[in-house]
C-alpha cells in the first residue's frame, strides 16, 4: 500500500515539473525557448507515462512512452529544420548534400 | 466527499488543457501555435491514459502529437507565419455559436447513464455478447482489439485505406517532390 | 529463513533501492524544470533542461526497472531509457546549434569590459 502512495506522489511530482515546463512554453520570448520547452515537456511526459503504469498496475503506458520518445525527437528535428530552411521540402531535398563540419555555403 | 487520488490527476490535466487552449487562441505567431497544438494533443493522450482508454491514447500520441505537428508545419510554408489580428466585433458570431452548442451539450449531460452501469443499451445487447464470447471465439486478451481487428475487421480495413488515401493527397498537395527545379533556378 | 521470508526481504530491498533512485531522479527533474523557468537567457536554460532531463530520466527509469523485476516490463523500460539516452543529448545539441546558426546571441555578448592590460592605472 505504501508503494501505491509513493508512486502517486512521484507522479504528482512529475506533473508539477510538466506544469513548470508548460509555463516556459507559454512565456518563452524566442521560438527556440519554445522548442526547448516542447522537447523537455515530451521527455517529462514519457517519464509520467512510465510511472503511471505502476500506479494503476497496468503497464500499457510504457508502449506509448516508447512511441512518444521517438516521435518527440523526430518532431523536434523537423521543427528545427523548418526554422532553418523555411521549407520542409527543401530540407528534405538537401538531405545528404550538405557540406560537412558546418561550413557555410 | 472522498477525493479519489486519480481525480487530482484528471483535474490537473484538464487545467493544463484549458491553459494551452487559451494560449493557442491568444498567440499570433503561428510557429508557436503549431507547437502548442502538438503539446495539446500530447496532454490529451496522457489524460486518455489516465481515463483508462489505452488504445485511443496510443493513436492520439502517434497521430496528434507527432505526425500532425509536422504536417501543419509543412502546410504553414504555403501560408503566412503570423496570424492577422481579428477585431472584436467579428468574434461575436463564433462566440454565440460556441455558447449555444456548449449549452446544448450541458443540457444533454444529466441524461447520460452512470459510467460503467450494466443496464445501459451500450452494455446490454451486442456489447455483452462481445464481452462474453471474445475469449472463446478469438483468444485475443483485449476486447477492444478483438472488436476492432476481428469482429469488425472490414471496418478497420476501410479506415486504413481512407487514411492512406488522405496521406497521399496531403503529400501531393504539399508538393514534396516537385520543387527542386524552382529552387535550382534561383 | 524460509523462502517466503527471503522473498519479502528481497522485495523490500528492491523497493528501497528503487525509492532512492526515483527520488534522486525526481530531484534532478524538478531542479531542471525550476531552472528553465528562472534562468535569464536561452543558453543558460538549455543547460538546465538538457543536462538534468537526461540524467533525471535515466535515474527514474532505472528505479522503475528495478521495481519491475526480471520481466518484459523491465526490458521495455530499459529500452525507453536507452532511447532517451541517445536522443535527448542529440536534440539539445541540435537546438543549441540551430539557435547559434540563426544568430541568437548569448546574454554575455553584450558585456564588453576592457582588457586588464588596457586598464587605467588607478
Amino acid at each position: 500500500m505504501t508503494e501505491y502512495w509513493f508512486y502517486l506522489a512521484a507522479s504528482l511530482g512529475l506533473l508539477l515539473s510538466m506544469a513548470l515546463m508548460l509555463a516556459r512554453l507559454l512565456s518563452g520570448p524566442t521560438l527556440y525557448d519554445r522548442t526547448l520547452a516542447v522537447n523537455s515537456f515530451g521527455t517529462k511526459t514519457v517519464l509520467f507515462l512510465c510511472m503511471f503504469g505502476f500506479v494503476i498496475d497496468r503497464s500499457d503506458g510504457v508502449d506509448i512512452a516508447l512511441l512518444y520518445a521517438l516521435i518527440n525527437f523526430v518532431a523536434t528535428i523537423a521543427i528545427l529544420k523548418f526554422f532553418r530552411y523555411r521549407a520542409l521540402d527543401i530540407a528534405l531535398a538537401r538531405m545528404g548534400t550538405e557540406p560537412l563540419n558546418g561550413e557555410r555555403q | 466527499m472522498t477525493l479519489d487520488p486519480l481525480q487530482i490527476l484528471d483535474v490537473a490535466f484538464l487545467a493544463m488543457l484549458l491553459v494551452i487552449a487559451f494560449a493557442i487562441v491568444r498567440l499570433n505567431n503561428l510557429f508557436a501555435v503549431v507547437m502548442l497544438t502538438g503539446v495539446y494533443s500530447l496532454v490529451s493522450a496522457v489524460w486518455l491514459l489516465v481515463l483508462d482508454a489505452v488504445d485511443v491514447s496510443f493513436t492520439e500520441a502517434a497521430v496528434g502529437a507527432g505526425v500532425s505537428t509536422v504536417l501543419m508545419l509543412g502546410a504553414m510554408l504555403l501560408t503566412a507565419r503570423e496570424a492577422k489580428p481579428v477585431s472584436a466585433s467579428r468574434r461575436l458570431g463564433p462566440l454565440a455559436v460556441s455558447i449555444a452548442a456548449g449549452a446544448a451539450l450541458f443540457y444533454a449531460l444529466p441524461d447520460l447513464p452512470p459510467y460503467g452501469a450494466a443496464d445501459t443499451p451500450a452494455n446490454s445487447y451486442v456489447g455483452l455478447e462481445y464481452l462474453e464470447r471474445t475469449g472463446t471465439d478469438t483468444h485475443i486478451p483485449n476486447v477492444v482489439t478483438a472488436v476492432l481487428a476481428s469482429y469488425r475487421g472490414f471496418d478497420t480495413f476501410g479506415e486504413t485505406v481512407v487514411i492512406f488515401a488522405a496521406g497521399l493527397g496531403v503529400m501531393l498537395l504539399l508538393g514534396l517532390n516537385g520543387r527542386k527545379k524552382k529552387e535550382d533556378s534561383k | 529463513m524460509t523462502g517466503a521470508e527471503a522473498m519479502e526481504i528481497w522485495d523490500a530491498a528492491c523497493f528501497a533501492v528503487s525509492v532512492l533512485l526515483i527520488v534522486a531522479g525526481l530531484v534532478f527533474v524538478l531542479a531542471g524544470a525550476i531552472g528553465v523557468l528562472r534562468l535569464p537567457d536561452f543558453y543558460t536554460r538549455l543547460h538546465a533542461a538538457g543536462v538534468t532531463d537526461t540524467l533525471g530520466a535515466e535515474l527514474v527509469l532505472l528505479g522503475l526497472a528495478v521495481q519491475a523485476g526480471f520481466t518484459l516490463l523491465a526490458a521495455k523500460l530499459l529500452l525507453v531509457g536507452f532511447f532517451l539516452f541517445l536522443t535527448s543529448p542529440a536534440a539539445t545539441h541540435t537546438i543549441a546549434h540551430a539557435a547559434y546558426e540563426a544568430g541568437l546571441k548569448p546574454l554575455l555578448a553584450r558585456f564588453n569590459p576592457k582588457h586588464p592590460s588596457e586598464a587605467e592605472p588607478s
